[in-house]
């Protein structure tokens, strides 16, 4: 009988703290768990009270990584609720804060976090002494990335201007064309990515994922569309609950989410996005992927993921550089809107996938509850599934490169574990200590 | 039409644009009106559809809302929150660029930007306050060569007030609502167009290219009305006569704490201010710290690090921080620079977010009533809208012959532990004006990505100077770090040194405490060194230990020289000491010598400087023989940055040596 | 002599608590700068970008995040022993930050609402800044902090000058920048007088009121700011909620800070 043990007392390269622990005997997978030790921080207690405004600024500091996914839901859904109807000029806006979110979220995963599992390197740190070349590529994006958030929100971490009905402040024309030579910089430096990332000598892997994402007819999807899955599902952005629930781990207190069909594990993110939406990709996004040769790969092979989030990058730098062009500032900021009581719901696509919110209003239109169900709480069945059907294969390394290609799968999910912060899934033993 | 000076002209409201392609055709670019966040801000505007047309303000105290008003009219409201130093002393201004290369430091002066702008829309209190901050900062003891550059290339296009705020008190400063003098251009604005006056040959140039037409009597006649209707409302709503010296009296008036209890210590009045001009200085450097820029920002005396030093704050309470800037505005201004700070614009009273209302602190604080002290030969000067003749500095004997703003390079050659925390670094290859250093006088030491740290030259030589430096923070600590070879940048000499003419064969009392004997040493060695004999020097050291003693070797020969009383004593004594322990005043409270006719020089800390002038007032030395050299926040060293305010004085610019009666009140006042 | 002794290698570390991670993710936002720190320090640990962990000891350690849980209380205290500067960054890590609110609530009352099994969850019923359990030697204000002042904490530790962090209120960042001031001219309820500059006053340039992310100044009045907005008609309760922000755990704001009830 051989035990494989493998665990990592803390993954690295990660956005937040988590750890691996996987048992395969005899080839058998035993046990195959993602581990989350983010301390709690509660905020759907949070914002039990506040005002729709004020749950824009605080659910921004659920994750550092993507503040901008957290606002657009959330005051999507409380526009929804509101029957507001927004100017097209505000909703082109949005649509480039995010694109800005993905530029720098995705520049980061790519060639901060991911690319020195390819390279064989330990660090972004390590890789820039013999690529400084992508280094300085990946801080390029993250540059354009940076900007456009800031010349919409103030700042690229926490943004402020983002209300309900529009913005407190909308940039003048001149601002946003003044960006026009960083965006172009990142539209050249993204396809760039698109080749060298198509490049890249991946793991082999081969298996048909179910795949959940958010469609829209008029555009790739980002603060709009229905929710679609590679199996049929069509639903409004405000009905996650009626086909996904979230559960608890059993013997946890862990809160997952799931398929209510029967708990199938699905994959949101790029590659998700890529199969489910791709007819919305921008030409030039396309044209990239088409270059490739890779779109069922990116599928099929999660560490193909690399290749769906450059494309991505191509989407958004050629996005934003569209809107950057046809921007006329709309005639007011924002519309103004009177408390709400209901519930509000909606989804909208968050760099790492689908992120879903929902709020029930009180009378004097504040929040007296509320289900917040991040993207990283969705994959994680499917990164646990993913495991169990790629170990048999990578036990037969050795131990050290085993346990390194276990985190290159699990980084290829790009989780971020600091928006994870409500499904724990701490060790008893832990607590008792 | 031919233009001439000072006879009017008209010009239609639809033919405005003109002024706007003419002073565009000079290749200037305007700054005026036009709104912007809810407010009308002054901005760089393009054209007429730019000014907030049919627009007007309502104000009052921590009040400020955009109404509408007459329709057709472009300047139809008062002042905003902008003013328009703005433009001459813009809000961070890079200043010079030092660098290190090895032992070598060079450190650059930045070309100041001067580029040529039109304002337009400045009223009479904005004309008054540009006339104020020129006497500041182009025509005072030393020009800023920023604003000097800047302030030359703008052309003004004055509007007079045909309405006001309930805010406004130019009528009592002295500066408005009427515009008189000190623009190119002035402008009425009247029901269908505006009377136009030249106020200087480049503003009738000007005039010559638009299409105006002869001014009838009439619109000069509602030109007049309009304002003289302007300054009726307004009223006199401050009583300025004999203000200054009505708020000195009050130095220890309970109203300060009162204010202090709503103020918000926010900055705000201070940077809307249109005279306010302290500033800080900030170096942006690399990581290595070898090649940084300094860059001034607007500073305020609301500031919490605004009067901080490293061994405390002079001003740390909020009521401290408010006298400061009430009795600056319209005190002791008028000291420094012949006029009050303040032009009446209102701005600090309507921007305010607590309302706080100066004119009712005024009132409350320095009420009209108080019998005010007879100050001999105080004159009011008012803002007039163009600087006169610069006004005469204050009126203390300038003894230092040379200052020098510009930086200069040397060379240090030594470097001597005095104490365990103190070095003296001795400088050659310097400036020929350095070696002119008179004693008591100071240099900057500006160090590549380091603050600039003001330091006594505690010896002059023929061929150097040695400054003498504790290490007290990083930035003094950086310079005790330097090794012989390696270059420092340096400004001065500055400020004014000890009045070596009083000395006058009078007997010479020296006492200093601690790192005060530094900035006394040269001193000494001047006095010994035209000592004759009738002359008797008494010399009195203080310091913490026996170990924290500065110049050992020389307090020996001086001790030795004939003619000199040496008495020294420390705070806290080891088992090797056997002299004498205890304060420094001990040393000679029981003494036999009669100071009515001698001179005294002390040096020390502020506390020790109090209780040893208060024990020579005792010994007969009378306040103007009695010397002080004064420790304050210093980022300039020119007068400029305003950190080192003492009342009347900028301890950097008219001092830093100062005799007791010149001081006055100011000495030991609690926060000033 | 110092300059060439000033140039040795000079390890760096990075720590997260209970936080976002935008603080730390403000180091990868320093673009240029971020390089050319790579090539000036040695950045040992640094869980969210390097995959090597250094247990230190460094000379300069940043901590991001607050202290939460009952681990995070004793790995402080460790790291505080193995760190020459410790300089913590962010509003978790300097008042608490925004989950301090639950310092508000009874007890463990929180938890238990979120989870059905509360015990499970290793969690301290309050969330602390990091210097209620170590001595700190510098603090970064801000959620999230300035990529400027970062740069600067870092760029004073290498030269070894003061760092140059301003402390005047928000107001003097608002009026350099040239914004009307909107407690003013239109009455929104802004912090920015009591709130210690920093971000550049990014709110009131977007033209809302400053939510108070960077902390109260050293000495703030915020009795004064307080009775201006209710003198405006505001009630307690908004007030209340007006101050139980990002920074609600720092004293001066938590002696008025009073979050929203809750009803379990």
């Amino acid at each position: 009988m051989i035990e494989h043990r493998f665990e990592t007392a803390e993954l690295t390269r990660v956005e937040g703290e988590g750890s691996l622990r996987l048992r395969i005997r005899d080839g058998e997978v035993l046990e195959a768990r993602l581990e989350i030790f983010e301390a709690p921080r509660y905020f759907e207690q949070i914002v039990v009270g506040r005002t729709p405004n004020e749950v824009i600024d605080i659910v921004a500091r659920i994750c550092g990584i993507c503040p901008v996914a957290y606002q657009m839901t959330a005051v999507h859904a409380f526009e929804d609720l509101a029957g507001i109807e927004i100017d097209p000029s505000v909703r082109a806006l949005r649509r480039l804060f995010y694109c800005g979110e993905w530029l720098e979220s995705h520049a980061l995963h790519v060639y901060l976090l991911h690319a020195p599992d390819f390279l064989g390197y330990d660090s972004a740190v390590a890789m820039a002494r013999d690529h400084r070349d992508l280094v300085e590529r990946a801080l390029r994006l993250r540059r354009a990335g940076d900007a456009l958030i800031a010349v919409i929100g103030g700042r690229p971490i926490h943004p402020v201007s983002v209300r309900v009905g529009g913005f407190s402040r909308v940039p003048r024309r001149t601002e946003l064309t003044a960006l026009r030579p960083l965006v172009e910089g990142a539209l050249a430096d993204a396809t760039e990515t698109v080749r060298w990332a198509a490049g890249l000598e991946p793991p082999v892997m081969a298996r048909e994922p179910r795949l959940v994402a958010l469609r829209d007819s008029r555009e790739y999807p980002f603060n709009a569309g229905r929710i679609v899955s590679s199996d049929g599902l069509d639903l409004a952005p405000t009905d996650w609950l009626t086909a996904f629930e979230e559960y608890q781990v059993a013997g946890s207190n862990a809160l997952h989410a799931r398929s209510r069909d029967g708990g199938t594990p699905y994959l949101l993110g790029p590659t998700a996005r890529i199969a489910l939406a791709g007819s919305g990709l921008h030409p030039l996004a396309a044209a990239a992927l088409a270059e490739t040769g890779l779109a069922d790969e990116i599928r099929t092979n999660v560490f193909r993921s690399i290749v769906a989030r450059a494309v991505e990058l191509v989407q958004v730098a050629a996005d934003a550089l569209d809107i950057i062009d046809a921007y006329a500032p709309p005639s007011e900021p924002m519309v103004s809107s009177e408390p709400t009581p209901g519930v509000a719901a909606w989804a909208t696509e968050a760099p790492r996938g689908l992120l879903f919110h929902r709020y029930e209003m009180d009378e004097r239109g504040r929040v007296a509850s509320a289900t917040i169900v991040p993207p990283t709480s969705q994959n994680q069945a499917a990164i646990e599934a993913d495991l169990r059907a790629f170990a048999p294969a990578i036990v037969a390394l050795s131990h050290v490169e085993a346990t390194r290609q276990f985190e290159q799968l699990i980084r290829s999910y790009d989780p971020c574990i600091s928006c994870a912060t409500h499904f724990l899934d701490l060790r008893v033993e832990e607590v008792a200590r | 039409m031919d233009v001439i000076l000072g006879t009017p002209a008209y010009l239609p409201r639809t033919r405005l644009p003109y002024l706007f392609t003419a002073l565009q055709a000079a290749g200037r670019r305007i700054i005026g009106p036009t709104i912007s966040d809810g407010a009308i801000i002054y901005d760089e505007i393009r054209g007429v559809e730019d000014l907030p047309r049919g627009w007007a303000d309502q104000q009052s105290a921590g009040h400020y809302r955009l109404v509408p008003g007459n329709a057709d009219r472009y300047f139809g409201y008062v002042v905003g929150p902008t003013s328009f130093k703005r433009f001459t002393f813009p809000p961070t201004v890079p200043l010079w660029r030092a660098r290190r290369e090895g032992s070598e430091v060079t450190t650059e002066a930045i070309e100041p930007e001067a580029p040529a702008l039109a304002f337009l829309g400045v009223r009479g209190c904005e004309l008054a306050a540009i006339g104020v901050q020129d006497r500041v900062l182009r025509d005072g003891f030393v020009a800023d060569p920023d604003y000097a550059a800047r302030r030359a290339a703008i052309f003004i296009v004055a509007v007079q007030c045909t309405v006001s705020a309930s805010t406004c008190f130019c009528t009592s400063m002295g500066t408005g609502p009427e515009v008189t003098t000190g623009y190119d251009i002035a402008l009425t604005e009247l029901n269908d167009g505006y009377l136009v006056e030249a106020g200087s040959e480049a503003g009738r140039r000007l005039m010559d290219t638009l299409p105006l037409t002869p001014a009838e009597s009439v619109q000069q006649d509602e030109a007049k009305e309009s304002v003289a209707a302007v300054r009726r409302t307004i009223g006199d709503p401050v009583a300025v006569e004999g203000l200054p010296a009505r708020l000195l009296a009050r130095l220890d008036d309970a109203g300060w704490a009162a204010v202090a209890e709503r103020c918000l210590g926010c900055t705000n009045c201070t940077l809307v201010c249109p005279t306010c001009f302290c500033t800080s200085v900030g170096q942006v450097s690399d990581l290595d710290g070898t090649d940084s820029i300094a860059e001034r920002t607007w500073d305020s005396c609301f500031s919490p690090t605004f009067a901080r030093v490293a061994g405390g704050d002079f001003r740390p309470r909020l009521q401290d921080r408010y006298r400061q800037w009430l009795t600056h505005k319209f005190s002791t201004w008028v000291d420094q620079f012949g006029s009050f700070g303040c032009v009446g614009c209102g701005r600090c009273v309507t921007w305010c977010p607590v309302g706080i209302d100066v004119r009712e602190e005024l009132a409350r604080i320095a009420p009209v009533e108080t019998v005010a002290p007879v100050v001999a030969g105080e004159t009011i000067q008012r803002p007039v809208a163009v600087p006169a003749a610069p006004p005469a500095p204050i009126a203390l004997p300038v003894v230092g012959s040379t200052v020098s703003a510009d930086f200069s390079r040397a060379t240090v050659t030594r470097i001597k532990p005095e104490t365990v925390d103190t070095y003296t670094l001795h400088l050659t290859d310097l400036d020929p004006r350095l070696l002119a250093t008179q004693p008591g006088q100071f240099v900057m030491v500006e160090q590549p990505a380091f603050p600039p740290v003001p330091i006594s030259v505690s010896r002059i030589g023929p061929s150097g100077i040695e400054l003498t430096v504790r290490a007290a923070g990083p930035a003094t600590k950086a310079i005790t770090m330097l090794a012989p070879g390696d270059q420092v940048s340096l400004r001065g000499p500055l400020g004014r040194g000890w009045p070596l003419a009083e000395l006058d064969g009078r007997d010479v009392i020296l006492v200093a405490g601690g790192l005060g004997l530094a900035p006394l040493r040269p001193l000494v060695e001047a006095v010994l060194a035209r000592l004759v004999p009738s002359q008797k020097v008494r010399l009195y050291l203080g310091a913490r230990t026996p170990a924290d003693r500065l110049f050992v070797a020389d307090a020996a020969a001086w001790a030795r020289t004939a003619g000199v009383d040496f008495e020294e004593t420390v705070d806290r004594a080891g088992s090797d000491w056997t002299g004498r322990v205890g304060i420094v005043t001990h040393l000679f409270d029981e003494a036999e010598w009669d100071g009515r006719d001698a001179i005294a020089f002390v040096c020390g800390p502020e506390r020790m400087m109090q209780a040893v002038a208060a024990t020579l007032t005792r010994r007969g030395v009378t306040p103007e023989h009695t010397w002080l050299t004064m420790e304050r926040h210093m980022e300039c060293g020119i007068g400029l940055c305003g950190h080192c305010q003492l009342g009347r004085v900028f301890v950097c610019r008219d001092g830093p040596v100062f005799s007791v009666a010149e001081l006055g009140d100011a000495f030991g006042q609690e926060g000033l | 002599m110092g300059r060439e002794s000033r140039r040795a290698d000079v390890r760096v570390g990075v720590a997260r608590f209970t936080s976002c991670g935008g603080c730390q993710l403000t180091l990868v936002g320093l673009h240029d700068a971020l390089l050319a720190l790579f090539e000036r320090v040695s950045i040992v640990e640094f869980a969210e970008v390097l995959s090597p962990r250094s247990g230190g000891p460094y000379d300069v350690l940043l901590v991001e995040g607050s202290v939460a849980t009952p681990d995070q209380a004793r790995r402080i205290v460790e790291l505080r022993r193995q760190a020459r500067a410790l300089v913590v960054i962010g509003a978790c890590a300097t008042t608490g930050g925004i989950q301090a609110l639950r310092n508000w609530a009874d007890g463990d009352a929180w938890r238990a609402a979120v989870y059905p099994n509360p015990e499970f969850v290793a969690a301290l019923p309050t969330s602390t800044p990091i210097a209620d359990h170590v001595h700190v030697d510098a603090e970064l204000r801000g959620c999230p902090i300035d990529p400027g002042q970062l740069k600067e904490v870092l760029t004073a530790v290498l030269v070894g000058r003061r760092p140059q962090l301003a402390e005047t209120a928000v107001c003097a960042e608002c009026k350099r920048r040239g914004t009307p001031c909107l407690l003013v001219d239109r009455g929104l309820p802004c912090l920015g007088p009591v709130t210690q500059a920093g971000c550049g006053a990014i709110c009131p340039a977007f033209g809302r009121a400053c939510y108070g992310c960077f902390g109260p100044v050293a000495t703030p009045n915020v009795a004064a700011l307080r009775a201006q907005l209710a003198g405006q008609g505001r009630s307690d309760e908004e007030l209340g909620r007006l101050f139980a922000g990002f920074t609600a755990n720092a004293p001066a704001f938590r002696a008025v800070a009073q979050p929203p009830e809750h009803n379990e």
